[in-house]
């Protein structure tokens, strides 16, 4: 199973603007086709524990009913342009890829409910919670429920003032709906692989970027059953600690800010401060959410870490974005609150895995790191360390040239 | 001998005898009249069902105490020989690393104990004692666990940080820091207490205030402690300095208690307040860390002092097995201290009588044997036996009875 992205972020503002009430119809039709899609799973459940593969008539309703809710969930939060087909055909701009019906382990059929429950978890705090019960009307009764139903506002405004999708909002999108298909394909019987939560491999090429404020991921997914068990233990007095210097770095944004609106350039000393505490956070909250093992320094050193946030030396900002930086970074922290609570899911995911097999499972490693990369480039944003907006998609980083 | 130990030498004879000054002080700051208690025959007072019962009840936590604490020493004599390959999962600097194995040495002890917990509060809930609830329990000792690791990552810095500066004298630096940091919590302890409130009982508040005069104390706060959704025990303590100072009582010992009783209870709580024990238990805290904290100095020398993360797991060990060693002497002054609460709130209540139904009531309600065997009673026990407060009351008794007559 595969996502299919070949949207090209043209949009018109007139579809934007009334793409909830447009999307009505498709929801509607949605739910429907998803209670028929509940007795046509049980039934494939049954078929599949006997003959050890679905149907290939029951696959073909349960594929189509999936890649429907795709091109939907696509259509709803703003990932394509083009209304979808009602029939689920293949060729929608954000597409699903489903192969053929191959042979599934009967114990893993057997046991599918329980064994899907924490990527449903995962799935209902991407999102947001109506997914898990109901996954047809969650976007339209959650509102702002989950990573996608933020990304989708903060899209909506983008595209209606820009009349072009945002590239990083989108591939966000998409990279929730690839998990929510193959978490629904898996449940549904359509494949036996477990939804993978990677967001680097979700959605095909990945752009290249070299922001001012990027992430080094040099994790290499040991995890120590030990300091897992104690993680939270573990990790209080750095959170104390995090809490102290947060109080410091409160007062120093603000003198940060002052001197930008006046002289358009942060001292070097609030920069160098500003800094290592936004690296330290990011130390700490990756070794409390498991996206790193080893138990990190006090002081934010830069290079301590596996899970290294670089944040590049101060440069002039413009003095009226400056001016009004809390207000723009209003939506950066928006979605950095969504992505806070994924993070929150993936911990409690990542301790069960990881107690269990002393390995942190890649994809909710680096959609773990996805989420603290994001987190600090809005914290960034607020500290006024650079005046590069967050980029909210997967990507793949380097380190800028020269 | 080498002359340039003789300063090193002079140095720690000045400190071996300020200590010694300290303790004696400290001992006598306590005032006890010399009292030939009268051994009584506990049958004398108490059912034999009853002390059948409780001496079932407290031998199979006397028990499970050894166990407990046999354990948690082979627990921490393997990590001492172990626990420094733990280091590998720190990315944090020396004193980190530090931090970290303190807080992974102290981690396994809790796993360790985790079955001798869950058996007690079994027996407890057996006994009708605790009404706690399993998960519950484990979960809150789990989670507490945070505020503790904060508590030993400030001490461990603290000695690390010095151990890096001071070397071999480390620990004569770190005592009078942590003398200021224990005044520090001993300040706080009444504001750290859960689930307290203010008592809302105007004549428990006004006999408060007359119990403090007649006892010459400072006023106190006065909160009462819900714990009845945890134990059936009543219990009160007396914490805090200067505006800190709270007598706390149980609302267990509200509900189950007569006035009277609850009324020494409080003139005992406010002896203590009196007496000034808060501040003294720091004091004593400081005289029984030269000792430990130099000894900890002297046996991780061997692998680079305490200025290494290395060291650290022989560190725990030796703190450890230190406090233990010195519970039976710190239980002493623990018990010195009660028993002269006790004597005070007789001078101000002046109702022996009640002061042995008090005792009966108490032992009855938390099981407590009244007269423990005497290893259990230097080990363990941290008041005076329930036997020994019967007898200090008849004591106090025959006192003004020869007072009368003379």
């Amino acid at each position: 199973m595969r996502l299919l992205l070949s949207d090209n972020l043209e949009r018109s503002r007139g579809t934007v603007f009334f793409r909830l009430i447009f999307a009505l119809p498709f929801l509607i039709w949605l739910t429907v086709w998803g209670i028929a899609a509940v007795f046509v799973a049980f039934v494939a459940w049954i078929a599949t524990l006997f003959e050890g593969r679905p149907p290939a008539p029951l696959h073909e309703f349960l594929s189509r009913f999936v890649r429907f809710a795709t091109h939907t969930y696509a259509y709803l939060n703003l990932a394509a342009e083009p209304l979808p087909t009602f029939d689920g055909k293949p060729g929608y701009p954000v597409d699903l890829e489903v192969e053929p019906p191959v042979p599934q382990g009967r114990w893993s059929v057997f046991f599918r409910l329980v064994l899907a429950l924490p990527a449903l978890l995962l799935l209902a705090v991407l999102f947001g919670s109506g997914s898990v019960g109901d996954f047809t009307f969650s976007n339209a009764r959650g509102g702002l429920g989950g990573v996608i139903g933020t990304a989708a506002l903060l899209a909506w405004f983008y595209t209606l003032v820009r009349g072009r999708a945002n590239r990083g909002l989108r591939d966000l999108a998409a990279y929730v709906i690839s998990y929510g298909a193959q978490a629904w394909s898996y449940l549904l019987l359509v494949s036996d692989e477990y939804p993978d939560s990677d967001p680097l491999t979700a959605i095909g090429p990945l752009p290249t970027r070299s922001d001012p404020i990027r992430m080094e991921v040099s994790d290499e997914l040991r995890r120590s059953r030990l300091t897992v068990f104690f993680r939270f233990a573990l990790a209080f007095p750095h959170l104390v600690w995090l809490t102290l210097w947060g109080v410091l770095a409160l007062l120093t944004a603000i003198v940060n800010w002052f001197a930008i609106v006046f002289t358009g350039d942060s001292p070097q000393w609030a920069h160098r401060f500003l800094s290592a505490f936004l690296r330290y956070q990011t130390h700490v909250l990756a070794f409390l959410y498991l996206v790193a093992n080893p138990f990190p320094g006090f002081v934010g050193a830069a290079g301590s870490y596996p899970v290294e946030l670089h944040v590049a030396g101060r440069t002039q900002q413009n003095r009226w974005t400056a001016f009004f930086r809390l207000v723009l970074a209003f939506p950066a922290l928006m979605l950095a609150g969504a992505f806070s609570q994924a993070l929150l899911v993936v911990a409690v995911l990542a301790w069960f895995a990881s107690l269990f097999t002393a390995q942190m499972p890649l994809g909710l490693r680096n959609l773990g790191a996805l989420a603290l990369r994001y987190q600090g480039q809005a914290y960034g944003y607020v500290f006024l360390l650079t005046g590069a907006y967050p980029y909210s998609g997967p990507c793949h980083e380097v380190a800028p040239a020269g | 001998m080498n002359r340039s130990r003789v300063p090193a030498l002079a140095a720690l004879l000045l400190v071996a005898a300020a200590w010694a000054w300290g303790a004696q002080a400290l001992w006598h700051s306590t005032e006890l009249p010399s009292l030939d208690l009268a051994h009584l025959d506990p049958h004398d007072y108490f059912s034999d069902s009853f002390l059948d019962r409780s001496a079932t009840y407290e031998r199979f936590l006397t028990i499970l105490s050894l166990l407990a604490t046999a354990t948690v020493v082979a627990v921490l004599a393997v990590y001492a020989r172990r626990g420094e390959q733990l280091a590998r999962e720190s990315a944090a600097g020396r004193v980190g690393t530090g931090l970290l194995l303190a807080m992974l040495g102290f981690a396994i002890v809790w796993l360790s104990q985790v079955p001798f917990d869950l058996a007690s509060l079994w027996w407890q809930r057996r006994y009708d004692v605790s009404h706690q609830d399993y998960l519950r329990h484990l979960l809150d000792s789990f989670l507490s666990l945070g505020s503790e690791f904060v508590f030993l990552c400030l001490s461990f810095a603290v000695m690390m940080g010095f151990a890096g500066i001071f070397r071999r004298w480390w620990w004569l630096a770190t005592v009078p820091v942590f003398a200021a940091l224990m005044l520090a919590f001993a300040f706080l302890t009444p504001y750290l207490v859960p689930n307290t409130s203010a008592i809302d009982n105007p004549g428990l508040v006004a006999e408060a205030r007359a119990l403090e005069r007649i006892e010459d104390a400072p006023e106190a706060r006065l909160r009462v402690q819900e714990v009845h959704k945890f134990t059936a025990a009543p219990n009160a303590e007396a914490a805090g300095l200067g505006p800190s100072r709270t007598v706390i009582l149980w609302d267990t010992l509200l509900r189950d208690f007569e006035p009277s009783e609850v009324r020494l209870v409080l003139a005992h709580e406010v002896a203590h307040l009196a007496h000034d024990d808060p501040l003294k238990q720091v004091g004593w805290m400081a005289v029984y860390l030269i000792p430990a904290l130099g000894l900890m100095a002297l046996l991780t020398r061997r692998r680079g002092g305490l200025a290494r993360p290395e060291a650290i797991p022989l560190a725990i060990l030796v703190l450890v097995v230190v406090q233990l060693l010195a519970t039976p002497l710190l239980n002493t002054v623990t018990r010195r201290q009660e028993a002269a609460a006790d004597w005070a709130a007789l001078e101000a209540t002046r109702e022996p009588d009640t002061q042995r139904w008090l005792m009966q009531k108490l032992s009855e309600k938390s099981l407590g044997n009244p007269d423990p065997p005497s290893w259990v009673y230097a080990m363990f026990e941290n008041h005076p036996t329930i036997m020994q407060r019967i007898a200090l009351a008849d004591a106090w008794a025959q006192r003004q009875r020869d007072l009368a007559r003379k």
